[in-house]
């Protein structure tokens, strides 16, 4: 039950906000949450190695079962209370197929955007080089100009693989995550009116993150992609 | 059914070569079965961009159902062939949380090795360090030690005592590694792993058909 799952997050960091959503989704409220700060390094203190041994989070606990993987942790969740909230997998072949195609790329996407994000973090100064930085750019464009095809058709009720599913728990935290960065509406408005037709679900109103992780990025990073 | 599905796939590629085991695994024998070369560039070819717009092997149809993303595939056909073939999916939790953790720490494990055995692939002449290939592979050295880790407080498989889809996807990657010259000596548990699953059905059948006759590499030896 959800008194016996422990989940530590950190506030804005996509992959802890797919767990949050998909534990609402479920009708798991109730687990034990406990927000950390990655700027107080606290993603590498004790508590959270005692889980993950990466240090890294969202750090997830169903008793002693341990998943950190977000997406991992949310086809779990969804397989084990099937019977409860919301369905997320759809029965349908072709749209479960779609659903599960969308939710694995959505870490392609997410990849890209770290990739652009935390260039500063992940590579040292003696390595950096505009000719990286401008070619991570352009593959970030390329990814979301697939995104923005894809989403060509969506409408209240018709978004990544149709009905709301993983594909969306996994992949909506991304969109929200590049926005707050300075992703352009006027460039990409059909991820725009993705953002804002499930802005106000319930899993995603009530848990929106109250700031957003920001170690080195500065807000306009992604305004020109 | 099988012969209503198509996939496209490169030799020796972890994410095609789990594919094909789950096929296997699930009675799916029979399907269009096409090898391309990416040294050619095929994976780029019209009848790849046809299926796959992302010009990427496996690329993967099921009548008009559409699935590149390995991954997805896999767990796919789990769910869609559940009554037919080998269980991938076990119903006790525990097994089914450890399998979901390794299945996707894969993919972590699969970029280390990319990073670190491909780096003059992806990152160009002029963008290349010293400092950064050794960073990447004492990052890939520490990664491959974890997995050691996992599998002397786990076994024989990677979530516990039963093949799970977790095998059929990271069993490929670690394939990789001992391909590519993982001393078995310094790794013995990853190398009774690799050598004990080697011999089961779907993966002899599906074993990469460029490494039969030719020796791998040894990028990896000293780890």
């Amino acid at each position: 039950m959800a008194k016996d799952m422990t989940l530590l997050w950190g506030s804005g960091s996509p992959p802890c906000w797919r767990v949050i959503i998909v534990l609402e989704e479920k009708n798991l409220q109730g687990y034990n949450s406990k927000l950390l700060s990655f700027e107080k390094m606290e993603h590498k203190s004790q508590q959270v190695l005692d889980i993950n041994p990466r240090g890294q989070l969202p750090s997830f606990k169903d008793g002693d079962k341990i998943i950190n993987e977000s997406i991992g942790a949310c086809l779990y969740l969804e397989n084990q209370y099937k019977s409860q909230g919301t369905k997320l997998i759809p029965d349908s072949p072709a749209e479960q197929a779609l659903m599960y195609q969308r939710m694995m790329e959505g870490n392609t996407l997410m990849q890209k955007i770290a990739t652009v994000l935390y260039y500063h973090m992940l590579v040292p100064e003696g390595e950096r080089h505009d000719s990286a930085v401008k070619r991570n750019r352009e593959n970030l464009t390329t990814e979301l100009q697939l995104w923005e095809k894809y989403l060509e058709n969506v409408a209240a009720g018709s978004y990544l693989a149709g009905a709301f599913s993983l594909a969306d728990v996994v992949v909506y935290p991304n969109f929200a995550y590049a926005f707050q960065y300075g992703l352009s509406a006027e460039r990409y408005p059909k991820i725009a009116k993705y953002l804002n037709l499930l802005k106000d679900r319930p899993s995603i109103k009530t848990t929106w993150p109250q700031k957003w992780f920001q170690h080195e990025q500065r807000a306009e990073m992604l305004k020109g992609i | 059914m099988a012969k209503d599905m198509t996939l496209l796939w490169g030799s020796g590629s972890p994410p095609c070569w789990r594919v094909m085991i789950a096929l296997e695994e699930k009675n799916l024998q029979g399907y269009n079965s096409k090898m391309l070369s990416f040294e050619k560039g095929e994976h780029k070819s019209k009848e790849v961009t046809a299926i796959n717009p992302r010009a990427q092997l496996p690329a993967f149809k099921h009548g008009d159902v559409v699935l590149n993303e390995s991954y997805g595939a896999c767990i796919y056909l789990e769910e869609q062939f559940k009554s037919q073939g080998n269980k991938l999916a076990p119903d006790n939790k525990a097994e089914s949380a450890l399998m979901y953790q390794r299945m996707f720490e894969g993919l972590t494990l699969f970029q280390k090795i990319a990073q670190s055995l491909f780096y003059t692939r992806f990152v160009p002449e002029n963008e290349r360090h010293d400092s950064a290939q050794k960073r990447n592979t004492e990052e890939l050295k520490a990664e491959v030690k974890l997995w050691e880790g996992y599998l002397q407080k786990t076994g024989p498989y990677l979530a516990g005592k039963s093949f799970t889809l977790a095998d059929v996807i990271v069993f490929p990657v670690i394939a990789f590694l001992f391909r590519f010259g993982l001393n078995e000596e310094h790794f013995p548990k990853l190398a009774a792993y690799y050598n004990t699953v080697k011999d089961r059905p779907s993966i002899k059948n599906s074993w990469p058909p460029t490494w039969k006759d030719t020796p791998g590499q040894n990028a990896l030896k000293d780890f």
